[in-house]
């Protein structure tokens, strides 16, 4: 027997030492404690006052025992469940445990069926949710658009409503303000059949966003004071830029970033001790001649998974950034780009990896850029899985018993172990050339488009049960009636 | 003369604001006009950095590095203008709209806009429709440049019009607004003047504005 033998479960990868992360770490403390954070909230400046934070007017600088003692009862792996009560389906919170889906908020669609780029509708928040339903690497689903054919300031509650009926994967929400932040959480107590219910076991993710640099707006401050109080799975993360909002250095970012997420554990835990919270971000460079957030950057992928690290380090579940593009086309851009950052966030282990799909640095969404992603995820996942070392992977007597100039085609070794071993394509074509050609010549875009229109054409999400659908058109009802009031008042 | 120039173009595209006053007051000094100074001088580093960032040679910090380089100048001549009759290309009151706080794109079309010549007056974020009002009463502006990064306070846009409207200023100003979200069909529907998709496209509006008024 082998004794002192270490075996990799599967591919390591790492980008700072331990040291490195400590330093990361403590650089992201004393910035907590003598610069501060802004924030534009009363109750939230409170809550931070009475911790122990030094408090004038709207800056609180947070002492570092205070991040310590957050990150002392901060959760480091939850469960988020579907709404049928389907296990495969829950979000199993872990650490290294990768799970991936879009983005939201994209002013722009990719029509799905036609390919024109269009302004986002309310039915594409129900496509949307409909294909991940059927993506088979998709695990979590946001609506890759902010709903323009609806009242406006309540697109947030519309869209969650559109992609809860049409997908039993967990959400991850966003909204506006407390109000439509509150109509949200509504929807998922009737989902989940009650608060107390839904307390223990969440169907939904929140999402809410700090201003970089370091600055907790109003709305960001309620949406984070909410959650904590109803225990709601939490992403408190920014989306700084290298030298626009965050410093130029990519160890600067991940400072900034920390801070940025970390303050808003403060609060989280003030409130309820293990409230679920997420850190991570967006965290990218500007781009100095386009001046955008460059989402298809080298330096996006290689400072979210250094954030993923330190969200590792500290005890924290990471939000991370993946599959998405600069690009206007699905080109090779597109796929480089997607592909690129969908392996990095895997191999960084990233508990949550958002934006696969997002095209046109976020402005524009595309179900066909997901698609594609899909199969890249799944190649990258085979990837991940590393390579097993035993006496029967080493496979010493089969190649004793097939000997030189034989062939392993039908032995039982072949037989046991190659639909395990291969990743099999299910979009990449591996054809020869004639055969392609006779099947239609087909390019990626083709076959991607030619996957969508299966879904789209077939694909049934389990219903939703006709009481929760009349309870979820109630709470809508009455946010058109508030906002109505608001309106005519105004 | 001409190196006098040519030195102060040259400080103005490498950013050196602190060599500006000594130029500026050495300029002057020597008899050269503020209107000479900005037109042969300030403007034309701007123009050089300003074509450089297009190819691709200069970017984004080194061109406001050198519209603060031009401010430094400017503070010192600012005075001069209204005794020697010198006009700015125009002025502009910029803003972050009520209830966003987003503003770094806002600050970049600002500084741009100073580097083209024209007087900025940034009113800031969080700015509402009233304090627009107010800064146009107060300051007479020819442009006024709204920026959101949001799709619901994008509405605050509409009022902020329309508020100008309310008040008979409406004519007197153009209305330029910009943002991740804001689109040009959003612009029409608001009846606003123009739509710019960056900060360059934000001059070169400013610009055509500044020409017909």
């Amino acid at each position: 027997m082998r004794v002192n033998y270490r075996t990799n479960a599967t591919v390591q990868f790492e980008i700072l030492t331990e040291d490195q992360r400590e330093e990361i770490f403590h650089a992201a403390l004393d910035v907590l404690e003598h610069t501060g954070v802004e924030v534009h909230n009363q109750t939230a400046l409170g809550i931070l006052k009475a911790q122990g934070a030094w408090v004038e007017g709207a800056r609180a600088r947070i002492p570092s025992y205070l991040v310590r003692r957050a990150l002392a009862t901060a959760p480091s792996s939850l469960k988020v469940h579907s709404r049928e009560n389907d296990t495969q389906k829950d979000i199993v919170i872990g650490p290294c445990r990768v799970h991936y889906g879009p983005g939201p908020t994209c002013v722009n669609m990719i029509d799905p069926r036609s390919g024109e780029r269009r302004k986002y509708l309310r039915k594409d928040a129900a496509d949307v949710a409909r294909t991940c339903d059927a993506l088979p690497n998709i695990d979590f689903v946001e609506s890759l658009g902010t709903i323009s054919d609806v009242t406006p300031d309540l697109a947030d509650v519309y869209e969650f409503a559109e992609m809860i009926a049409n997908t039993v994967k967990p959400i991850v929400a966003w909204s506006y303000t407390l109000d439509t932040c509150r109509d949200i959480y509504q929807i998922a107590v009737a989902i989940a059949g009650g608060e107390e219910r839904l307390k223990q076991r969440p169907n939904y993710i929140f999402y809410a966003e700090p201003l970089s640099p370091l600055v907790a707006t109003s709305e960001a401050a309620d949406k984070l004071v909410f959650c904590a109080q109803h225990s709601i799975p939490l992403v408190y993360t920014p989306c700084p830029m290298c030298g626009g909002t965050a410093p130029a250095t990519s160890a600067g970012i991940l400072v900034s970033a920390l801070c940025e997420s970390l303050h808003g554990l403060v609060i989280s835990q003030a409130i309820h001790s293990g409230a679920p919270f997420v850190m991570g971000g967006v965290v990218s460079i500007m781009d100095m001649r386009y001046s955008i957030l460059a989402y298809g950057a080298p330096e996006l992928s290689l400072q979210s998974a250094a954030l993923t690290e330190m969200g590792r380090h500290i005890g924290l579940p990471v939000w991370s950034t993946a599959g998405c593009t600069d690009s206007k086309l699905m080109d090779e851009q597109a796929a480089i780009e997607g592909a690129i950052s969908i392996l990095f966030a895997g191999l960084s282990g990233a508990d949550l990896v958002h934006d696969v799909g997002y095209m046109e640095a976020g402005t524009t969404g595309s179900l066909q850029m997901t698609t594609m992603d899909d199969e890249i995820i799944s190649y990258v996942k085979r990837l991940l899985r590393g390579i097993e070392v035993t006496p029967e992977t080493l496979a010493s007597n089969v190649i004793q018993q097939v000997g030189p100039g034989g062939q392993f085609l039908a032995t039982d070794h072949t037989l046991e172990h190659f639909k395990n071993e291969f990743w099999f394509p299910r979009l990449m074509d591996r054809m020869r050339w004639q055969d392609w050609r006779a099947n239609g010549g087909l390019s990626m875009p083709d076959r991607v488009q030619r996957s969508l229109d299966e879904i789209l054409r077939d694909h049934r999400p389990v219903p939703l049960q006709s009481n929760v659908q009349e309870q979820i058109d109630a709470i809508l009802a009455n946010a058109e009636a508030r906002y109505s009031v608001r309106t005519t008042h105004a | 003369m001409n190196d006098t120039f040519t030195q102060i173009s040259n400080a103005v595209y490498e950013g050196r604001a602190k060599d500006m006053p000594g130029l500026t007051n050495g300029a002057l000094a020597a008899g050269l006009t503020p209107q000479e100074i900005l037109d042969r001088g300030l403007t034309q580093g701007m123009q050089l950095i300003g074509k450089d960032f297009k190819e691709g040679k200069r970017f984004i910090p080194e061109l406001l590095l050198a519209a603060r380089a031009m401010q430094a100048s400017l503070n010192i001549l600012r005075p001069l203008f209204v005794q020697t009759g010198v006009k700015m290309a125009g002025k502009v009151v910029i803003g972050t709209v009520k209830g966003d706080l987003h503003d770094i794109g806002k600050t970049l079309v600002g500084m741009m806009l100073e580097g083209a010549g024209f007087e900025v007056i940034d009113l800031g974020k969080d700015v509402a429709p009233e304090q627009f009002v107010e800064a146009v009463k107060h300051e007479k502006p020819n442009i006024v440049a709204l920026s959101a990064l949001l799709t619901t306070t994008m509405q605050s846009m509409g009022r902020t019009i329309e508020l100008l409207k309310e008040a008979g200023l409406r004519e007197q100003v153009r209305v330029m607004i910009g943002g991740a979200p804001v689109t040009s069909d959003f612009a029409c529907q608001i009846n606003a003047d123009a739509y710019g998709s960056s900060a360059p496209d934000a001059v070169e509006i400013a610009k055509k504005f500044a020409r017909v008024s």
